[in-house]
């Protein structure tokens, strides 16, 4: 077992990785740039180093600075958590010449996952379902318009290194295909630096349905369901849940021996998750593979009763995973708090916090960083907590929910949390039926 | 001996961030020196686990007050690390340091080296003037902008 981890990353999910390592008595490093030296990672850390000014860029983002603090603390393994560079190839790479174990996936895992059009086609060798498309990058236009045409329209073009809804383009007709092709190419070259370009058959208002898994060295791969993240503004994740309202046993089961497929066909180690999307006729496609830990595992972790950042420490250090999944019990919902004020177009809100009081009683769990009188410091991302609720079935995670969000004051900045409670009375999120257009068609009353 | 000098200068050491002061005047030497608790400032609620916290120096420049008539004060220079890294006196294990206390350095002298990563980066003075302290022991892990060096600049 590692003798000490170095969490290379900040806010809640740093806090979340020192938890586990606690519990399984290994020693942490946390690190902060100057803007982070208040924060509580780096107050329950075992260790802090600073490593360096608050731009992301210099710090967190700063390779040599965060090897140099491992081996300055000697610490034997990196968990790099969710975003900054927890898929970066480079990385994982440096740090396995530098000999200290990457808590994820090998440099040749993240770029063959990285490479969404080569996953694609991975999973669809191996009979995942996967959207019908162009087989890999569309050479030219007239090449692309034949496959369109046997696909069917409405289909999307899109950017092969791509992300973020960059290098994308929705083509309703035949007559559209030419100029979306070449606009397309232009904004991928532009924003990846490669225009190569791939198509897909659109479908239109999906559901998002991820299913997590974790796989070990030996070969063992597992599912721990599905979570349904469909409440989405801007294709950013608001609110999560498990099981998801649109699954039933058959559809589970399915999904989550596709997605122990594709993990297996490509000896997937560590906690990972399949993304699908779900159309009206509950049909699945493989959209991508997360080689990570998502912001949103805890809504798992409730309902399956598995610790999946202890999962992923366990499998680096060359264990088996420990918690098979059993059934899933009851139902878990996410609601990320951010600094944003939802009646200004979800402003951003950095500031001062005067006043806080953290929901509490049962099923109600929060995954925060903030605290009292602290500063949220402007230069990072704007989610400053996770309240996670459970309850024995959806409704009842719901009312758990309102109870929760009710009793949750922040004050100093602009939260989020009036939105959440909006959202819980929308009929047609409490009747489970709504898509990824949901959000799209709701609106934030003052 | 004026007592109530000394009692000045021991209320100075003692409230300020000085943490050694040496006078000397008519053959008379007094020496005051403070134990540096490093302690990191926290200003949510106390917790007490066992933290090894590599210290944190301010930004602010250390300001000297050499006796209570008045003298003109000196102001430090801090040498910060730019990088994290392990915190070196001397090129080589043998050899000897770049710089001893009292020692008068220019810009672009080299004052020690930082080594992460394998690489060795020598850290060089961007002012001129007198080392007066060294606040780092050789071979121990420093942290980006911890201070290094007082430089009294000429």
């Amino acid at each position: 077992m590692f003798n000490k981890i170095l969490i290379a990353n900040r806010g809640e999910i740093a806090l979340r990785i020192i938890r586990s390592c606690k519990e399984l008595g290994i020693k942490t490093v946390a690190i902060n740039s100057e803007a982070d030296a208040d924060s509580l990672h780096v107050t329950f850390a075992d260790e802090a180093v600073c490593i360096g000014p608050p731009a992301s860029k210099d710090s967190y983002l700063k390779i040599p600075a965060l090897i140099s603090a491992a081996q300055v603390t000697g610490a034997d393994a990196i968990h790099p958590g969710y975003g900054f560079l927890a898929e970066n190839a480079s990385f994982s790479e440096i740090c396995a010449e530098s000999n200290i174990k990457f808590i994820g996936p090998s440099p040749q895992m993240i770029r063959s996952m990285g490479d969404k059009a080569f996953a694609k086609d991975t999973m669809r060798k191996n009979g995942v379902p996967v959207i019908p498309g162009s087989d890999g990058l569309i050479p030219d236009i007239s090449e692309g318009k034949k496959i369109a045409e046997e696909i069917g329209y409405p289909v999307i073009i899109k950017a092969s290194a791509g992300g973020g809804g960059k290098g994308m383009r929705i083509v309703w007709t035949d007559e559209e295909f030419e100029k979306a092709f070449q606009t397309a190419q232009t904004e991928a070259e532009a924003s990846f630096g490669n225009p190569e370009v791939y198509l897909e058959k659109y479908i239109e208002n999906p559901r998002h349905v991820e299913i997590q898994v974790l796989g070990d060295m030996f070969g063992n791969v597992y599912h721990y369901g599905e979570r349904d993240c469909s409440v989405q503004r801007r294709h950013q994740k608001l609110i999560e849940e498990s099981p998801s309202p649109a699954l039933d046993i058959q559809l589970r089961n399915k999904m989550g021996e596709a997605a122990v497929l594709g993990a297996k066909s490509v000896n997937y180690e560590g906690a990972g998750t399949i993304e699908f999307l779900l159309d009206k006729n509950k049909n699945f496609y493989f959209m991508e593979m997360n080689t990570r830990i998502q912001v949103e595992h805890p809504v798992t972790e409730m309902v399956y009763d598995v610790d999946l950042i202890r999962q992923q420490i366990i499998v680096a250090a060359k264990r088996k995973v420990e918690t098979k999944p059993q059934k899933p019990n009851g139902h878990s919902i996410e609601f990320r708090i951010n600094a944003e004020d939802p009646s200004k177009n979800f402003r951003p809100s950095p500031g001062k916090i005067t006043s806080l009081h953290f929901p509490g009683g049962f099923g109600v769990r929060i995954d925060s960083h903030i605290y009292q009188s602290y500063s949220i410091p402007p230069y990072y991302d704007s989610l400053i907590a996770k309240l996670i609720v459970w309850g024995k079935n959806r409704e009842h995670a719901i009312s758990r929910g309102i109870r929760a969000l009710e009793e949750f004051t922040v004050e100093g900045i602009k939260t989020t949390i009036p939105f959440h409670l909006q959202v819980l009375q929308d009929s047609r999120f409490l009747s489970g039926n709504f898509d990824t257009s949901f959000l799209d068609k709701f609106e934030f009353k003052e | 001996m004026d007592l109530n000098l000394i009692k000045k200068l021991v209320r100075i050491v003692d409230t300020s961030g000085v943490t050694d002061l040496e006078i000397e005047e008519n053959g008379l030497k007094v020496k005051i020196a403070k134990k540096i608790r490093n302690s990191q400032i926290i200003t949510q609620p106390q917790f007490a686990p066992q933290s090894i916290v590599l210290p944190h120096t301010s930004s602010e420049k250390v300001e000297e007050t050499v006796n209570s008539t008045g003298e003109s004060a000196a102001v430090m220079h801090e040498i910060k690390s730019p990088i994290v890294g392990t915190f070196y006196r001397a090129p080589a294990p043998d050899a000897d340091s770049y710089v001893q206390v009292g020692d008068d350095v220019a810009v672009g002298t080299v004052l020690c080296i930082v080594e992460a990563m394998k690489l060795m980066n020598e850290i060089e003075s961007d002012v001129s003037g007198k080392i007066v302290k060294v606040l780092v022991e050789n071979g121990k892990p420093v942290e980006y902008n911890q201070t290094l060096f007082l430089i009294q600049p000429s």
